[in-house]
């Protein structure tokens, strides 16, 4: 009975994410290849970050408000390693690791952030970690804002987009020249679900491992775990540096997805974003936040045509902030009336501060 | 380092205004309110809207016309809008989640989706210019040994004069003995014939209209933009911490504390040219903090764990 009961919700999402497709193709009689290939890259990428978060919310119970600085460590920490230009003059340094390498040394260094600061949240309770990783996050935006000389600062990185874009295949162009879509973020697209499928194939692993098993005994009770002689301190660690790793690769490819850097990304509403892609997904699933990534990137592109009803001209502020304001109800509705998303089970939502 | 002084009391005042409206609302209902910061921002913006000239049509997409009262009246009545607005969010989404048995992390999160949306409301309607009140501008007096305008002396000592005022009603007055009460045990409390609903929505109210006159506060001293909440309350936060989490007399000396090093933190020898980060000092004392001694200094241990 239970089983089938999740198989029909796993059919009912498919079906509503198809159709938040198919809407793409209805509202988008010209260009809709080239609007969903921008759509797709994007929840790729997000959902990737969001799946990161299911880690430390869905599966330890950890209310990490601070998943933007890993996000941003792991993409600066990558780009300053390759070739790169960054500055007001736009310093170009041309030495530099090859990507694969960068790339490794950015995800660890966003586990390491994640380490450094888990270290003393860890210990906190719920609504006190949420306090100190958003301020967390604030301090690392700050620091890198303020750290020209090294970071860029409020000029940014430019020129890296080289790196990734040279092992383009040669197959993405020729088919760009027929449909017309940009070719270098279909590559991002491309990678950034790759890796999606990557991280859930180890991430199902090691949800099925003692780990994993031990991990979901300290949301649920850590006196418990204590007790059967397990480390839950260092347990939540853990979990706070897997999905730390993942946000920054996530970063990483939003930072080849944008072409250049700027610390005004990494600001918290890249967090909530996040969120309520988790929310919406179904907290403590594994595929969720998936479909959750897809439905509410069709939701976000297609809110301007919403907006011009409401604001006849409206400019770009304007459409940016109705789109915010539809993100702060989504987090707001589904909260109050369905904590557990599209595929979350209701008895491993932690909801309650403990 | 000293100049700074009067520029950190008058910061100091501002957080300290608003981090006891917070401690008030957290130790009587356990909600972490990260819509606060709107609610100071609605204080600014109400009494933008009340104080403008009647003629002055930047604001408000041009639709709507300010009302042009006099400057002292439209405060007031701005902090008495943020009081309607805060009983308001209690009544029709608060409580009814309360009642719903709706988890403390689940209203956390509520409050941050409210505060996206409240926060691009201001954008929408009050458009993403930075404004300021119509009042002429003064020259900076010293006084003491610190310098500021006539105008900020008067924020800085109707500040401290509230915080006074409210410290005594929390000591002395029955509301304020009730609200302890349903703070330590909303059940207990009940027993003993108090209402705690009718209490939780006082506690709204007043909490909004402190907050509200933080705004106020702050858009006097600098000005008002739409997304002025979100950019103080992490500082609110930190000074809540510092002083302990539910204690208003410790988030009084938290917020002026955490005031006044930001704003001094500016005339450290390495921060030279680094004023941008100024924020981050404070928000590193108050990780610090956590870390060492995570009840704040003047909070109780039984509150974390």
């Amino acid at each position: 009975m239970n089983s089938l009961l999740v198989s029909r919700r796993v059919i009912f999402t498919i079906a509503i994410t198809s159709f938040s497709i198919y809407l793409v193709f209805i509202l988008n009689p010209e260009g809709a290849l080239r609007i969903l290939i921008n759509l797709l890259t994007f929840a790729g990428i997000y959902g990737l970050s969001a799946i990161g978060l299911n880690v430390h919310f869905g599966w330890t119970g950890l209310l990490n408000f601070g998943h933007a600085s890993f996000m941003g460590m792991g993409a600066y920490v990558t780009l300053l390693l390759m070739p790169h230009a960054a500055g007001r003059e736009g310093e170009v340094t041309t030495s530099g690791l090859p990507i694969i390498i960068a790339v490794f040394f950015g995800i660890a260094a966003a586990a390491l952030f994640g380490l450094l600061l888990g270290l003393p949240a860890i210990r906190l309770r719920g609504d006190y970690l949420a306090i100190v990783t958003i301020a967390a996050a604030e301090i690392f935006r700050l620091l890198v804002r303020d750290l020209e000389s090294i970071t860029g600062g409020v000029y940014g990185i430019i020129s890296y987009t080289e790196n990734l874009q040279k092992f383009r295949p040669e197959f993405i162009n020729s088919l760009s020249l027929n449909y017309e879509f940009a070719p270098s973020q279909a590559w991002v697209g491309i990678i950034a679900w790759v890796s999606i499928i990557l991280t859930l194939f180890l991430l199902k692993r090691l949800n099925s491992s003692p780990w994993g098993r031990a991990l979901r005994a300290v949301r649920e009770d850590e006196d418990a775990v204590r007790a059967m002689g397990k480390n839950a301190v260092w347990l939540k660690l853990q979990s706070f540096m897997l999905g730390a790793g993942i946000a920054g690769l996530s970063g990483v490819l939003l930072a080849f997805n944008y072409g250049s850097l700027e610390t005004t990304v990494f600001v918290p509403l890249l967090t909530f974003y996040v969120w309520a892609i988790m929310i919406l997904g179904g907290v403590g699933s594994l595929t969720g936040p998936i479909y959750g990534s897809i439905i509410f990137w069709v939701i976000i592109s297609e809110t301007d045509r919403l907006a011009y009803i409401f604001f006849e001209n409206a400019n770009g502020q304007q459409l940016a902030g109705f789109r915010f304001l539809l993100v702060g109800l989504l987090i707001m509705l589904l909260m109050i009336f369905r904590p557990s998303g599209l595929l979350g089970k209701k008895e491993e939502l932690l909801l309650d501060v403990k | 380092m000293l100049d700074q002084l009067g520029n950190g009391l008058l910061l100091g005042i501002i957080i300290s205004v608003a981090s006891v409206a917070l401690s008030l609302l957290y130790g009587v209902t356990r909600i972490v309110n990260f819509a606060h910061g709107e609610i100071i921002a609605l204080g600014a913006i109400a009494t933008l809207f009340l104080s403008s000239p009647i003629d002055y049509r930047v604001l408000f997409l041009d639709k709507f016309s300010p009302l042009g009262l006099d400057f002292f009246l439209s405060c007031i009545l701005a902090v008495i809008i943020c009081g309607l607005f805060g009983g308001l969010l209690e009544l029709i989404l608060f409580r009814p989640l309360r009642k719903g048995n709706v988890g403390n992390i689940a209203v956390l999160v509520v409050t941050i989706g409210l505060s996206i949306f409240i926060r691009h409301l201001y954008l929408l309607f009050a458009t993403g210019k930075v404004q300021n009140f119509p009042l002429e501008l003064q020259r900076r007096q010293t006084y003491l040994f610190f310098d500021m305008t006539p105008r900020n002396l008067k924020v800085l000592i109707i500040g401290i004069l509230v915080m006074i005022l409210i410290g005594l009603l929390l000591t002395y007055t029955k509301l304020g003995k009730a609200m302890r009460a349903v703070r330590d045990s909303e059940e207990l409390s009940s027993v003993s014939g108090i209402n705690s609903d009718n209490i939780i929505l006082i506690t709204w109210i007043s909490s909004s209209m402190l907050a509200g006159l933080a705004g106020v506060f702050q858009a006097t001293i600098n000005d008002v933009r739409w997304n002025m909440g979100f950019l103080i309350l992490l500082l609110i936060f930190a000074g809540t911490v510092l002083g302990g989490i539910g204690t208003s007399f410790g988030a009084m000396v938290g917020g002026l504390i955490i005031g006044i090093l930001v704003q001094v933190s500016v005339g450290l020898p390495f921060m030279e040219g680094h004023t941008e980060a100024k924020n981050a000092v404070a928000l590193g004392i108050m990780i610090v903090i956590l870390l060492f001694r995570p009840q704040g200094i003047f909070g109780q241990k039984e509150r974390i764990s």
